[in-house]
């Protein structure tokens, strides 16, 4: 083998160019897919834990515990939030997922965040934060 | 991360499934895209096989002269899970031992948190023994911990990941 691959880490978002482009979804979009999906075999069977896989179970409830956000219209906004702000897609659904609550909090989960020269001062992240705040008042 | 996939992939139908009809065609065809992923279960580049959302397109079949069957190339979007190196994510306290912390995040069984990635924790023994540091925040079973993962490596015979997990780091730990 010669070279040296470049290694991965999503700290620094280096995780592979086609992951890069591919479309992240957060635990709350996870669920909502997931529970229709769910939905859709019980009409077509009489016992539908029988048809879904191991996987399929686990991350259900994994995503169902974890998701911050359970109505449709809150997911929507939480991902129409976070899209207004440069993020990659890897970015934007890790912010979905963890919700930090301040600009430390967010800058310590997703690092990368402050690096890649883009502007993302800690104003533009703080405003952010509070928008995302928001929608979980009212859900 | 969970991730949204096309795919495509060949799925082999015997004679008696096909239908000029078209129509018992394609459900047979969904049928055995199921069978297949779920079989599966998941691999290095994309991750645990969740669940098909899409079928985008199903292409030409090619008869296979020995079987009869026929092979139809098929293109679909799918859910997936996959761990990177790097990102932060929550996991349930499944297993505590002297040298560390088994955790479950999602489809992946097998997170590992070595003592040695658990800045301040020490073990407490006993019946159900846990993890506390000087400011008695306490890693119990069941209980939820936010780690970042150390590193993953996928084993083709179980057809997994293993995770390494990490809590050296701001905002880690365990949260309610």
């Amino acid at each position: 083998m010669s070279g040296v691959e470049e290694e991965e880490n999503a700290a620094e978002l280096k995780i592979g160019d086609e992951f890069l482009k591919a479309k992240c979804l957060m635990n709350c979009e996870v669920a909502l897919i997931l529970d229709r999906k769910y939905e859709q075999l019980q009409q077509m069977s009489d016992d539908p834990m029988n048809q879904v896989s191991q996987v399929f179970e686990k991350s259900l409830q994994y995503v169902k515990r974890f998701s911050r956000y359970k109505n449709p219209d809150a997911v929507r906004q939480v991902r129409e939030i976070l899209s207004r702000y440069q993020l990659a897609e890897f970015e934007l659904c890790v912010l979905g997922n963890l919700c930090p609550e301040t600009v430390e909090e967010a800058i310590a989960m997703v690092p990368s965040i402050k690096s890649r020269g883009r502007a993302h001062d800690d104003d533009a992240i703080e405003k952010m934060l509070s928008d995302l705040s928001l929608i979980k008042k009212f859900e | 991360m969970y991730l949204k996939t096309q795919l495509e992939w060949n799925v082999l139908i015997s004679p008696e499934n096909l239908d000029p009809r078209g129509l018992l065609l394609q459900r047979s065809i969904i049928i055995r895209l199921l069978e297949e992923f779920a079989n599966r279960k998941a691999t290095k580049d994309h991750g645990y096989f969740l669940s098909v959302t899409t079928l985008e397109k199903i292409g030409e079949g090619k008869i296979r002269p020995e079987s009869g069957d026929v092979l139809f190339p098929v293109r679909y979007n799918c859910l997936t899970f996959k761990p990177f190196k790097g990102e932060v994510l929550k996991g349930v306290v499944d297993r505590i031992v002297k040298h560390g912390v088994f955790l479950i995040c999602g489809p992946v069984g097998n997170v590992f948190l070595s003592v040695k990635t658990m800045p301040d924790y020490q073990y407490v023994h006993g019946e159900n023994p846990t993890f506390m540091n000087n400011e008695s925040s306490k890693i119990e079973k069941g209980g939820v911990v936010r780690f970042v993962v150390l590193g993953t490596k996928w084993v083709e015979t179980e057809k997994e990941f293993q995770v390494l997990a990490s809590l050296a780091g701001d905002f880690l730990g365990p949260v309610s």
